[in-house]
């Protein structure tokens, strides 16, 4: 057979978001409502910061004078113009940056400090919002999330439908309570089961931030 | 049942793992006799009452915990820090040195 190179098929690689497989812009569950505002994120950089035994002031002071935001001793999101600080487990933080544009070279810079591990494309990250954000996380978290319990800039480590989540409250919106919810990526098929299950009855509008 | 972790607050039992016995210390390496050892490993009290034991924060903040608690009536007495426990015995071993 006559070796023939006609079309030679160009390999493509395309970057996928991590909710790409599970879900995408749209709507879904009740109809002609929106109890629940989904708005799923990408293009951060994220990185796990570990604090060596006696460490954590080194770093604080490290990532203080860099980005201007004091890592939270207590389960607390902290933020800043550009980079937010989420409290991790004692002496552990995500940094998370809004974008990932000098984000190597900082993460070489806070090296010298702690332990640092790249992470922006290990998460998949979700905005909830809405009239009815709470009654949809009451079905999964077990926390209480009402606003005089869990307040403005408050963060946890827990589970949903046994999915390891980290979450955090940020400022109010127009529909009240604002949560961000960050899951491992290899685990947002099943995070997203049991979030479009339990969002339905209150009429979902997913839209990508 | 709601153990209150010193880190993240109270939380349901279902976010963390069970252990053991918080107190057995484990017999010198190779010094130790056979009979130490053997107490070590398979001897608990199995207390009808206060019992001190680990639990780790696995579905919330990774920390090891010693927690107090009735055994019958699973009322939980304090929560502490396992890690800060090794901290005050390595102290203690510094300040004797
Ligand atoms: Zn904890």
């Amino acid at each position: 057979m006559a070796e023939t190179a006609t079309s030679p098929t160009a390999i493509a690689w395309v970057p996928r978001g991590a909710w790409s497989g599970s879900t995408r812009a749209g709507s879904f569950g009740a109809e002609g409502v929106s109890g629940i505002i989904a708005t799923l994120l990408g293009g951060f950089g994220l990185a796990t910061l570990i604090a060596g035994t006696g460490g954590a002031s080194s770093l604080s002071q490290a990532v203080e004078r860099r980005l201007g935001i004091v890592l939270p001793a207590t389960p607390r999101i902290v933020r800043g113009q550009t980079h937010d600080a989420i409290w991790s487990g004692p002496e552990q933080w995500l940094l998370r940056a809004a974008s990932r544009d000098g984000w190597s070279a900082l993460l070489g810079e806070l090296a010298a400090h702690a332990a640092v591990s790249e992470q922006s494309d290990a998460r998949a990250a979700l905005r909830l919002s809405g009239s009815q954000v709470r009654k949809v996380l009451a079905k999964g978290v077990m926390l209480d999330l009402h606003p005089a319990a869990f307040a403005v800039g408050d963060a946890a480590l827990t589970s949903i439908a046994h999915v390891g989540v980290q979450l955090w409250r940020l400022p109010d919106g127009p529909d009240g309570p604002v949560f961000e919810i960050l899951v491992a990526r290899s685990m947002a098929g099943s995070f997203w089961s049991w979030f479009s299950a339990s969002a339905a009855e209150f009429g979902c509008t997913v839209t990508a931030g | 049942m709601r153990i209150t972790c010193p880190h993240c607050g109270a939380r349901d039992a279902q976010e963390f793992s069970y252990l053991g016995a918080a107190d057995p210390k484990r017999p010198d390496g190779m010094a130790a006799s056979a009979a130490a050892m053997a107490e070590y490993v398979y001897q608990r009290d199995n207390p009808a009452g206060r019992h001190r034991e680990l639990w780790y924060h696995g579905a919330g903040c990774h920390a090891w915990l010693v927690v107090t608690r009735d055994t019958r009536t699973h009322a939980i007495a304090a929560v502490e820090v396992a890690k800060a426990r090794k901290a005050g015995a390595a102290a203690k071993v510094g300040a004797k040195a």
